[in-house]
């Protein structure tokens, strides 16, 4: 469970905040802050003032399994498998562990054809799903994820749910600007103008948005 | 006014991409899965790269642009109003169109990125370009920019747009349907006659076709309507 309490950081403003196991969606408008919180969960930024915990010690750098916003900002290597095998080098596993995690991840995710090419011949799409693998691979106990959704087509985005799924993290914030997804998720977070307007389940949260185009899609359709 | 991709074909290491088409005026939606080669396929037919082989050839297309899939790759100043004055519109008005309260001097990198993405597709709306080439214009936008993107794109009537997008909800109104299938350019048909065969087909469309709905077009009230229809 993270927990923010009297949270001050750039425009956001956050008194008391509580984050369940599960995952919680992060929505918002262009502008609301959903990128700078996300960055505070992942441990990149630090708050001035206030505090956040991660099952009531303070969260700290390297907890998190983060994927930027920017496909291209994600990359700290120039190989895939080297990208990959990144998160697991920087915890000390050994050598033959690395290999075999980096084989075994990209051969589930599907990913494996990628291992020998260069992250700057992938598409968008496929440099934000190697993120994706990379950020997961080590079994983070958090998973922060910044609207990479955006950048992939339906079917793959249904494989990408599929990886966080199974990545074993027990607590997922993936901020989104598909309402569908965010529908599905356990918990939703509405940020408005650096402060949180709503925070609850989809059925409590997304009543109250009915009015805008917030309002999932799905439960628009019906059918 | 005719955009033509006469047998081209571009190769990265064993991956090609490869196309044969004409694109008319009017709104061409160009889908499919990650990877299949949307991206190269806009940088073809914007003359951004050369084909390998094949001739792309522009006929009566007085202006054309480009818009990246990534908003950063278009900064090329230090402030919004500059920013606005190389695309050659007025900066309050397009600030204002993009719903950015922010001043004229900030440096756009200080904007978060769904709001440096409202500000470059506004600024490109602004400017009657005769072909638009726009790979995922509706990425990082909030659903009011999607909404606002989608409904000036769906104004281009006249003019040849290409959108390559995975974009699920906020679509704009369609003429034609392309998909990229593993690299080769794949013309589907005019909207709303190649529904069926749309395989890169969005979340809410496979849902219709799944109770055997056909929307009349692609647009989210076109997909609604559809759903909430009580008679033929």
């Amino acid at each position: 469970m993270i927990r923010i309490h009297n949270l001050v950081y750039r425009n956001l403003r956050i008194p008391d905040l509580t984050i369940h196991p599960g995952t919680t969606a992060l929505i918002g408008r262009n502008g609301s802050g959903k990128t700078t919180l996300l960055r505070l969960l992942a441990g990149i930024s630090r708050p001035k003032s206030g505090f956040i915990t991660l099952n009531g010690i303070p969260l700290v750098p390297g907890k998190a399994g983060f994927v930027n916003e920017y496909p291209d900002k994600n990359a700290l290597f120039s190989r895939v498998s080297d990208e990959l095998a990144g998160p697991l080098r920087f915890r000390n596993y050994s050598c033959d562990e690395v290999r075999r995690r980096v084989l075994e991840g990209a051969r589930n995710a599907g990913l494996d054809h990628h291992l020998d090419r260069t992250i700057d011949t992938l598409s968008g799409g496929e440099k934000v799903l190697i993120a994706l693998l990379s950020a997961v691979i080590s079994s983070p106990e958090i998973l922060i994820l910044d609207e990479f959704d955006s950048h992939l087509d339906y079917d793959t985005l249904k494989e990408a749910d599929q990886l966080i799924a199974s990545s074993g993290s027990g607590l997922v914030v993936r901020c989104t600007q598909n309402m569908d997804l965010a529908a599905r998720c356990g918990g939703v977070i509405v940020l408005h103008q650096g402060t949180v307007l709503h925070a609850g389940p989809p059925e409590k949260v997304f009543p109250s948005l009915g009015s805008t185009c917030c309002y999932p899609f799905t439960w628009r359709q019906g059918r | 006014m005719k955009l033509s991709l006469t047998g081209i074909e571009k190769s990265f290491g064993g991956w090609k991409c490869a196309a044969g088409a004409a694109f008319s005026p009017g709104v061409h939606l160009i889908t499919g899965r990650v990877g299949s080669g949307k991206s190269t396929l806009a940088l073809l037919a914007a003359r951004v790269i050369r084909p390998d082989k094949g001739i792309v050839q522009y006929e009566g297309i007085h202006s054309h642009t480009l818009s990246f899939q990534y908003p950063e790759n278009h900064v090329t100043t230090s402030s919004l109003e500059e920013e606005a004055f190389s695309y050659g519109v007025e900066p309050d008005h397009a600030l204002d169109l993009a719903g950015i309260n922010a001043g004229k001097t900030l440096d756009p990198f200080r904007l978060s990125r769904g709001e440096l993405k409202a500000f470059h597709i506004t600024c490109l709306s602004l400017r009657p370009w005769d072909l638009l080439i726009l790979d995922e214009p509706f990425s990082a936008l909030d659903c009011r920019g999607k909404m606002a993107a989608s409904g000036n794109i769906s104004e281009r009537k006249k003019e040849i747009t290409l959108v390559c997008t995975h974009e699920q909800h906020f679509l704009p109104r369609t003429d034609f349907l392309w998909e990229m299938r593993s690299g080769l350019l794949t013309y589907l048909g005019p909207v709303p006659e190649a529904i069926p065969s749309w395989q890169s087909a969005t979340g809410p469309v496979r849902r219709l076709r799944a109770q055997g709905i056909l929307p009349v077009n692609l647009t989210w009230q076109d997909i609604l309507e559809a759903a909430c229809r009580m008679h033929d």
